[in-house]
This record gives structure tokens, C-alpha cells and sequence, in this order.
């Protein structure tokens, strides 16, 4: 009895205690849906806050935002294109990648796995110029595949399931081609079906990645009619502008896909990452 | 037909077939990051102007002398330290506590945490750089005001840039640090702690002897990303400042004056110095870090 | 049934995300705010124009339509494009460093126009602008230019500076601004504004860095010397900063909230009356229409105090240099263009009439068409008309050199410099602060 009113105190308490977090954390995004219902120019005179007249709350941003008046479902579509090509494609070649590094033994393994790790640590600034070169040279500019191409392989992602896979026994490689069963087979037919939780993990990762990446998209594309979200969520802070009406309402909107995505997901992430990840 | 099957055999070779797995990347490696990275190493020696670039030795490198440089040297160290300070005890103890029995709603609270995760970092800056604005009205300055202290310029004063530009990496990255707790704990075996409960350890001794030593693994590798990510930083610092100038530089990082360098004042060569500066830098911290982890040289466990 | 749900989900986003761009598709070419072009001429050339500034999108593709109407045989297509001005410069700046991708013409501001000069991404303009020369003022075009003699970029306007008033506060205080003459005078007003109402005479900026540049002008002196090095360890610079800290000391000039007069926060305070006067270029009365509604019939217009009585009222600040990128296809047509844009007596009265720039053709302010339009919102807005203080100091005014190391020493002085001498470090001697200051440009 003694015993299990002090487990429900405890979880009483850690229920309070994360009520208390959780409030905090989705803090920032309930002033801005809350100010999303105000007029951007209050915004700017009165401060961001839960101050809020709800005789004049309306809707108007998000009437503004679904008018047609401007490009933010343009940019929406632009995004989520991208976002589900790149991740589809990076969750394949870099799951090829990182079963070649987990499985096989090769000449220059170390030497091409260092290369993985120089490429994770090179942030695309550093690299900028000569890169945009390469893709004005490929006739990539102001195409989505020049936001692409340099980012179809994921050195994380290759590191992920690299890891995952070390935790699978090779005698599963060996008795599959044992059973007649080709490199390749193995890889699609045994090996795929197997890393389903980690696709799931990386799916999340990759996706928050490309639908939030901001630099190199915003280099490669010029047309207003192919920039993709956060790009042109950015080109409305212009300083001399007054779009914050599109900004606030835009950004509330914004989140929902990857959310959506995570909500669906989160079961098989946990999953994922226990399953693969961090072992050490 | 003959000729295609010999090439078929050769393809599905034991011996081949890892150079196909892991061709995606050496294609990209070769097409797209080992021509940038040695063309950066290039222009760091180079008067870069166009057509009358020029060969400019060591001059470049005179930037690692300059008190601007020096000092977004020394935030990027001082962001890099603190958020790995803050980034790693706080994440652990709240992904044990959610992982402890008496915890009820699991999922939904390690859902909310994760949401700022989600978040671009546009929208995160943008929101931020509002809720942190010196207007009497700004939210921040209602919460201080609510004690009794007076309108803050937050983003204008060293001390206090310094907090925003934590609580935003907080805000952001805990839920997904916590992830990765949250699935290191799952490896612990359960019937440790049962022991050590009929031994009568509390759960203070219990995190102190058990969650922290089977959970380095997972610390080592958030380490090693955190120490990346906070040497990388620059997109939070321009978008909470918009713009790349931030007051005194408090927000200027290393990648951040790589960017005014080179993408602002159209000095390539300057920038490509503190680019290989930079990436020495990352390399060396991280091969240490990875080295300690064991996850180079194939020594796993 | 994990797949099922995996491909039920990827399904799911890739319909949901073609039904809202088929949805949304057709209204692409509405939208003016963010890419414009201007109506299409059947085998006009086609032409690309970067701007960070919306209202400008306007600006360019009306001039586009009236230099289609004037040169039938040579029309052009412009699209315009916009975005946020630091992101926007960057990139221009890596697709000419890159020598590809680049539009044909760009606006650049005026602190990133030494990054554009430094290796030459821009095509001279001497010729197209020659026959316009003695209809302008010709200090604001050679700004733009080199020691070489040639000109790259013409402005939106002329940008002379002024002091804007709040008549409320003034008439409060019993201070009539058309005394002030001196900064002196200024000052003793200030100190009646501020005993009679609380409030500061003016802001001092510490993210940017207009009233120190203003006074620093009004010297003579500028932030770049003769060979383009940085020169911002002068005495005069020191003697400036010294005076902002005495009128800071008084409790005269506040630091503008925001750090900037293009803060939001700013705006905020001034219309809220906040501040009694703000000495800005004649381009700032747009963001008085726009941000400061309740201060429409309050404010007035009057020259800015000097240091000397007789010394010239009027010095150019801020801008915009719209200029050819090199490499464009259509040399002649763009450089012609932009000319015809800029000089031309139609481009200047859209850019007054619309935009509230300052003419920088001198013919326009003896139009009383122009400077007594009773349908205009600027004249409207103010007490008193800009245009007296144009006639009254003619074109013989101060810019500000923008050549060799005047980007490097912008970024340094609006990040660093100005900060540390109003806010951070305010004991420090002002003349080595500058000193430092100036060791840590990178040029």
C-alpha cells in the first residue's frame, strides 16, 4: 500500500513536472499561432505576446495566405516535392552505402569511411562557391535537382545504418548465399525488409533536413515560382517590407507536414534509433 | 550473350559487389566534395579576383591574426562548451525520467518535446527574435517584468544574447538528444535496476551507478554531434539577428565570419583560410572524439 | 502492414502536395510583391533584374512598359526579382564570383557596392549617362564610380538629408525647429524637449550608422581615404563620437530602440511620439507614410543643423546603385535601360510620386506639378515641402565615398564600432576605440 501511494505521488509529480516542460516547449509556437490571428502590424508596435483582443481576432492572414495573392502554396508544393524525392532517394543510396561499409570487407575501406566523415563535418558554407560552380557548370541552376544531387548520400545517414546493420549477424549474408541468393538480392530482399525501423528514424532525420534546409536552396534557385518554403518564408523579412501578416501565418502553417510525418513516425524512430544507432 | 553473362559475373561478384554498394557515394565524393573541398584549399593560398587571381602565399592566413577572427573563434569554442554542457545532462535525465515506470502519457510528452525539432530554422529565428525583442510588450520582457525587473534589450547586450542563443539551442534540441537517450535506455536491461532496488538503492544511486555508465555510448555519440553542430553553428545567429552583424559581434561565429568574409565582402581567399582553419579544427576534435568512441578503425564492439 | 502504412503515408504527401500546386498553379503570375515582369513584347529581349527592395518591382517593370512604348524597335521583357536583402546580396555576389548565373542588372546597396567594385563585376556606364549630365545632380552618380573616372551605378534619388520634426513635441517644448541652425542649437533644444516633455531629442543608432556618417559629412571628412584605405581614426570621427556621448550623457539622444531606425521596435516608438526629431535622408519619408499612420499632418521637414552657421545644409546619404552586371548578353540595352530608368524626367517623377524619393534631376523641383501635387501622400503627410530644401542648397553636396575599403569598414562600423562607442564601451577614449576599431578591418 505504502509502497504504491509513493509510485502514484511519483507520477503524479512527473506528470506535473512534464505537463510544466511541455507547456514551455510549445511556448514559442502557441505565441505565434496566437499572434498569427492578429493584424502583423501589431506585431511590430506592441512586441510579440499572448496579449490578444478576441473581439478582433480573425482570420485574415490565413485568408490572405489561402487568396492565391502570393506564392506560399507554390513554395509549399516546391518543398514537399523536394522533401519526399530527397529522402526516398537518400534513404536508398545511403542504405546501400552503409550495408557495403557494414557487411563487406574491402580494400580502402578505412581510407572511403574517412572521406564519409570529412564530408559530414564540411558544413555547406564552407564549400559554397565551388560547389555552386559545379552545378552552374551541370546546368543545374534554378533547377530542384541542383538542391539535390549534392545531397542524395547522407554521411549521417550512412553512419546510421552502417551501425544498424553491425548489429545483424553475417551469418544471415552467408546462408542466404548458401540458398543461391545474389549480392544484390540479399541486399533488397533480406536486408531492406530487416532495416525497416531504421528507414523509419532516418525517414524523420532526412525529412526534417530537407524540408527545413535553407542556404544551399536558396543559392541554387532564382525563380519565385521554384524556392522552396523556408527560402520563401525568408524573402518576406525584408526590411522595408510589410508582409509579416504572410511571415506569421505562413510559418504556423509550415510546421504542419513534417509534423504530421513525425506523429505517424515516432513509434518506428524510437524503434530505429534503439534498434541500430548508438551502440558504441 | 557470353560477353554479357562474363560482365554479369563480374557485377555479382563477392568481390565487386561492395564497390557497387558503395558507389553512390564515392560518386558524389568525387563529383562534388573532393573538387570543392581541394578547390577551397586552393583558393586559401590565392588573391582571388576573377580573372586576375593571383597567387597570394600565407597572406590569407594573417586573418587567424585578427581580433574579429580571434573572437568568433572564442564564441564558436564558448557556444560549442556550454551547449555541450547543457545539451547532455539535461536531455539524459528527463529522457530517465520519461523512461521511469510511474511515467504516464510517454509518448505524447516525448512528441511535444521533439516538435521544435520540426521547426525550420527560419521560423524558429523569426518567432524568437520577436519573443526576445526590447518592446516593453515583447513576451520576454512581460515574463522578467512579472518579477519585478525592468524592459531588457535582449539580442543588444553580450550577457543576454548568450542566454537567447541558448535557450533557442535548448528549445530545439533537447526533444532530440532525449530521443536518443530514450533509446540507449531501452538497452539497459531491466533487471538491473530490479536488483539494485531489492538491494535498496535509491534512484538517485541508481542513476548515479547504473543509467550513467551503461548510457556512455549514446553520451560519447551526442557528444561528438553536439561538438560538431556547435562548431557549425551560424543559421540560428543570422536568423535571431537577421543579418550576419550582430551587435559587437557577440553572435558571430566561425562559419558566420567565413560567410561575411566571403559572401559578403567578396574576399574568397580570406574565407577559404578560415574554412581550412575551420575544418582542421572539426577534423581533429572529431577524430578524437570518434577514436575514443571506437567507431574508427573498426574495432566495434 | 508497416509498408502499407509507409506507402499510404508517401502516397498521401505526394497527391496532397500535387493537388495544392495544382490548385494554386494558375495564380503564379498574379503576384507583384516578390517577381514581377512587365507586359510582354512579342520578340522583346529577355531580361533579368535582382532588387532586395519590393517596391522597386513596381518601379522596374513600369519603366520596362514606357521604354517599350519609346523604343518599339528594341523592346524588352524584364523580370524582376526580390528577396530579402542580406540573403540577396550574398547571392548575387557568389553568381558573380562564380562568373555564371548572374542576372543582367541588379540594385546593390550602398554598403555592399564596394564588395561589387573590389573585382570588377560591373560594366561602366560613362557613355549612357553623358547626355543626361547636366540635368542631374552628377555627386550622387559619381559615388558610384572609381578613381579611374567611370560610373557604375545610378541611384533612386537624390538622398539628401534632413531633420524630420515632431511638431507635437516641438510646439510643447516651445522649440521652433527653423531656429536651429547649429548642432549647438540643436542641442540647447534638445534640452527644452527634454525638460519639457521627458522625451529625447533624437536616437542615435548603434546597427547602422546614419547621424555619425551626417555629422562626419557635414566635416568633410570620410570613412575612406583617398587610396580607399580605411580612415576611421580621424579626430573629426573622434570629435563626432564625443559630441553623440555628450547629447547621450544629457539624456538627449537615446539609443535608437532596436539599435536601427529600420527596426520594427523603432518604428513602434517613433509613432508612438516617442522621439522628438530624426535626422534621415528625404527617402525615409516612405517609412513614415507606411509605419507611422498616427504621425500623419504632425511632422515637418527643416534642414539639418551643421557645425558652422553658413556651411552647407545637405549632405547625400544612404542608396541604392542599380547597375550592369558584366557578362550580360545586352550590354548596350541594359546600360541604356537603366540610364533611361534612372535620368529620365518619366522615371524620376514615378519615383517621387510613388516611392518618395528626392529627384535627382534638378528640372522636377521647379515643376509645380510635381512639388505641389495636392494628390500626394508625402506632401500630404508633412508640414512643410522637401523640395525648399532642395532648391535652397543646390547640387553642389557631399556623398559619402563608397570606394576601396568602404564595405569592410561599413560592416565593421555598424556591427562593432558604433556599438561599442554609444552602449558597450562608453568610458573608452573615443579616439582609441577607433583606433582598434579600425586595426580590425579586414581589407
Amino acid at each position: 500500500m505504502n509502497m504504491k501511494t509513493k509510485n502514484n505521488v511519483i507520477s503524479v509529480c512527473l506528470f506535473i513536472f512534464f505537463t510544466i516542460i511541455a507547456l514551455i516547449t510549445l511556448l514559442p509556437l502557441l505565441l505565434l499561432a496566437v499572434s498569427s490571428l492578429r493584424p502583423g502590424s501589431d506585431l511590430m508596435r506592441f512586441g510579440l505576446n499572448f496579449n490578444i483582443d478576441w473581439a478582433n481576432a480573425n482570420l485574415n492572414e490565413y485568408k490572405m495566405l489561402f487568396s492565391g495573392q502570393n506564392n506560399y502554396f507554390i513554395w509549399y508544393r516546391n518543398s514537399l516535392i523536394i522533401t519526399v524525392i530527397q529522402v526516398a532517394l537518400a534513404l536508398f543510396l545511403s542504405a546501400c552505402v552503409g550495408y557495403g561499409f557494414a557487411m563487406y570487407e574491402f580494400k580502402g575501406k578505412n581510407i572511403i569511411f574517412l572521406c564519409v566523415l570529412l564530408v559530414m563535418m564540411v558544413p555547406t558554407e564552407v564549400i559554397l562557391l565551388p560547389l555552386y560552380r559545379l552545378i552552374m557548370r551541370m546546368k543545374l541552376i534554378n533547377n530542384m535537382w541542383g538542391i539535390m544531387l549534392p545531397y542524395l548520400v547522407i554521411p549521417m545517414l550512412i553512419f546510421f545504418f552502417r551501425q544498424y546493420l553491425s548489429g545483424i549477424p553475417k551469418e544471415l549474408q552467408e546462408a542466404a548465399r548458401v540458398d543461391g541468393c545474389s549480392e544484390y538480392g540479399i541486399f533488397i530482399r533480406i536486408m531492406v525488409p530487416l532495416m525497416k525501423p531504421s528507414f523509419a528514424a532516418m525517414g524523420i532525420y532526412q525529412g526534417m533536413q530537407s524540408w527545413n534546409n535553407f542556404l544551399w536552396p536558396m543559392v541554387v534557385i532564382n525563380d519565385i515560382d521554384k524556392i522552396t518554403l523556408p527560402v520563401g518564408l525568408q524573402s518576406l523579412l525584408s526590411p522595408y517590407g510589410n508582409n509579416y501578416d504572410i511571415l506569421i501565418a505562413g510559418s504556423c502553417f509550415a510546421i504542419i507536414p513534417i509534423l504530421v510525418l513525425f506523429v505517424f513516425f515516432q513509434r518506428y524512430f524510437i524503434e530505429g534509433m534503439t534498434a541500430g544507432g548508438v551502440k558504441g | 550473350m557470353k560477353k554479357k553473362n562474363i560482365f554479369r559475373k563480374f557485377l555479382y561478384s563477392q568481390k565487386v559487389a561492395p564497390y557497387v554498394f558503395i558507389a553512390p557515394f564515392v560518386i558524389t565524393f568525387l563529383v562534388f566534395f573532393a573538387y570543392s573541398i581541394v578547390s577551397m584549399i586552393i583558393m586559401s593560398f590565392q588573391n582571388v579576383a576573377g580573372a586576375n587571381t593571383s597567387f597570394a602565399g600565407l597572406s590569407n592566413y594573417r586573418i587567424l591574426k585578427n581580433a574579429v577572427f580571434i573572437k568568433s573563434l572564442k564564441n564558436s569554442a564558448f557556444y560549442t562548451v556550454v551547449t555541450c554542457a547543457i545539451m547532455i545532462p539535461i536531455p539524459m535525465v528527463l529522457a530517465a525520467m520519461l523512461n521511469s515506470k510511474q511515467m504516464r502519457a510517454k509518448s505524447t510528452f516525448r512528441s511535444i518535446l521533439f516538435v521544435p525539432a520540426l521547426t525550420s530554422v527560419v521560423v524558429a529565428g523569426v518567432v524568437f527574435r520577436m519573443m526576445f525583442g526590447e518592446l516593453e510588450g515583447s513576451f520576454m520582457n512581460q515574463v522578467i517584468g512579472v518579477f519585478g525587473a525592468g524592459p531588457l534589450i535582449w539580442l543588444r547586450r553580450p550577457t543576454t544574447v548568450w542566454i537567447a542563443l541558448f535557450i533557442l539551442c535548448l528549445w530545439r534540441w533537447t526533444g532530440v538528444n532525449m530521443m536518443y537517450y530514450l533509446s540507449g535506455l531501452q538497452q539497459i536491461p531491466e533487471d538491473l535496476y530490479e536488483s539494485a532496488s531489492i538491494d535498496g538503492a535509491s534512484s538517485m544511486q541508481q542513476l548515479r551507478y547504473i543509467t550513467i555508465p551503461l548510457l556512455k555510448p549514446t553520451t560519447i555519440y551526442v557528444l561528438t554531434i553536439s561538438i560538431f553542430a556547435g562548431m557549425a553553428m551560424f543559421s540560428e545567429s543570422y536568423m535571431l539577428f537577421n543579418g550576419n552583424n550582430s551587435p559587437n559581434n557577440v553572435g558571430t561565429t566561425l562559419v558566420g565570419m567565413l560567410y561575411r568574409m566571403g559572401f559578403q565582402q567578396n574576399q574568397l581567399g580570406i574565407a577559404s583560410a578560415i574554412g581550412v582553419t575551420f575544418l582542421t579544427i572539426v577534423l581533429v576534435v572529431n577524430l578524437i572524439q570518434l577514436r575514443l568512441n571506437g567507431t574508427f578503425g573498426g574495432k566495434e564492439r | 502492414m508497416n509498408r502499407k502504412l509507409l506507402k499510404g503515408v508517401i502516397a498521401a504527401g505526394l497527391s496532397l502536395s500535387m493537388v495544392l500546386g495544382g490548385a494554386v498553379v494558375v495564380n503564379a503570375d498574379d503576384d507583384a510583391s516578390t517577381q514581377g515582369t512587365n507586359t510582354f513584347v512579342d520578340g522583346g529581349t529577355e531580361m533579368e533584374f535582382w532588387t532586395f527592395q519590393e517596391l522597386h518591382v513596381g518601379f522596374w517593370t513600369e519603366m520596362a512598359d514606357i521604354w517599350n512604348e519609346q523604343n518599339p524597335d528594341r523592346p524588352i521583357n524584364l523580370t524582376v526579382t526580390t528577396g530579402e536583402s542580406h540573403s540577396l546580396h550574398s547571392k548575387l555576389l557568389v553568381a558573380c564570383q562564380s562568373g555564371e548565373g548572374a542576372p543582367d542588372m541588379a540594385d546593390i546597396e550602398i554598403g555592399y557596392y564596394g564588395s561589387f567594385l573590389k573585382d570588377g563585376y560591373l560594366l561602366p556606364i560613362n557613355d549612357v549617362v553623358e547626355p543626361y549630365k547636366d540635368d542631374v545632380v552628377m555627386s550622387r552618380i559619381n559615388m558610384y564610380g572609381d578613381k579611374e573616372g567611370n560610373v557604375y551605378g545610378i541611384d533612386f534619388h537624390l538622398g539628401a538629408s534632413v531633420c524630420y520634426y515632431n511638431m507635437d513635441i516641438m510646439n510643447e517644448a516651445g522649440v521652433d525647429p527653423a531656429e536651429i541652425v547649429t548642432w549647438d542649437d540643436y542641442k540647447e533644444a534638445g534640452l527644452k524637449v527634454l525638460e519639457a516633455t521627458g522625451k529625447p531629442m533624437c536616437a542615435v543608432e548603434t546597427a547602422d550608422l546614419f547621424l555619425p556618417q551626417l555629422m562626419l559629412l557635414e566635416k568633410g571628412v570620410q570613412y575612406v581615404d583617398e587610396e580607399g584605405n580605411p580612415n576611421i581614426a580621424t579626430q573629426e570621427h573622434a570629435d563626432v563620437i564625443n559630441f553623440i556621448r555628450e547629447m547621450i550623457d544629457l539624456g538627449i539622444c537615446e539609443i535608437a530602440p532596436g539599435g536601427g531606425v529600420h527596426m520594427e521596435e523603432w518604428y513602434g516608438h517613433l509613432n508612438g511620439g516617442g522621439v522628438a526629431s530624426v535626422a534621415m535622408p528625404l527617402w525615409y519619408m516612405g517609412r513614415f507614410t507606411d509605419y507611422c499612420p498616427d504621425l500623419a499632418g504632425k511632422m515637418a521637414i527643416y534642414e539639418i543643423p551643421v557645425w558652422n552657421e553658413g556651411d552647407t545644409r545637405e549632405v547625400l546619404q544612404g542608396g541604392t546603385g542599380s547597375s550592369v552586371i558584366k557578362g550580360t548578353e545586352n550590354e548596350e540595352l541594359a546600360k541604356e535601360f537603366l540610364a533611361f530608368a534612372k535620368l529620365s524626367a518619366e522615371g524620376n517623377a514615378y519615383e517621387w510620386n510613388i516611392l518618395g524619393f528626392d529627384p535627382i534631376r534638378t528640372e522636377l523641383w521647379d515643376d509645380p506639378a510635381i512639388t505641389e501635387n495636392p494628390d500626394n501622400k508625402f506632401l500630404a503627410y508633412f508640414q512643410t515641402n522637401p523640395f525648399d530644401i532642395l532648391k535652397k542648397n543646390g547640387t553642389d553636396l557631399t556623398a559619402p565615398d563608397i570606394s576601396g575599403a568602404y564595405s569592410a569598414t561599413y560592416s565593421v562600423l555598424v556591427s562593432t564600432t558604433y556599438s561599442n562607442a554609444f552602449e558597450l564601451a562608453t568610458d573608452q577614449d573615443a579616439l582609441e576605440l577607433l583606433q582598434s576599431e579600425q586595426d580590425s578591418i579586414i581589407y
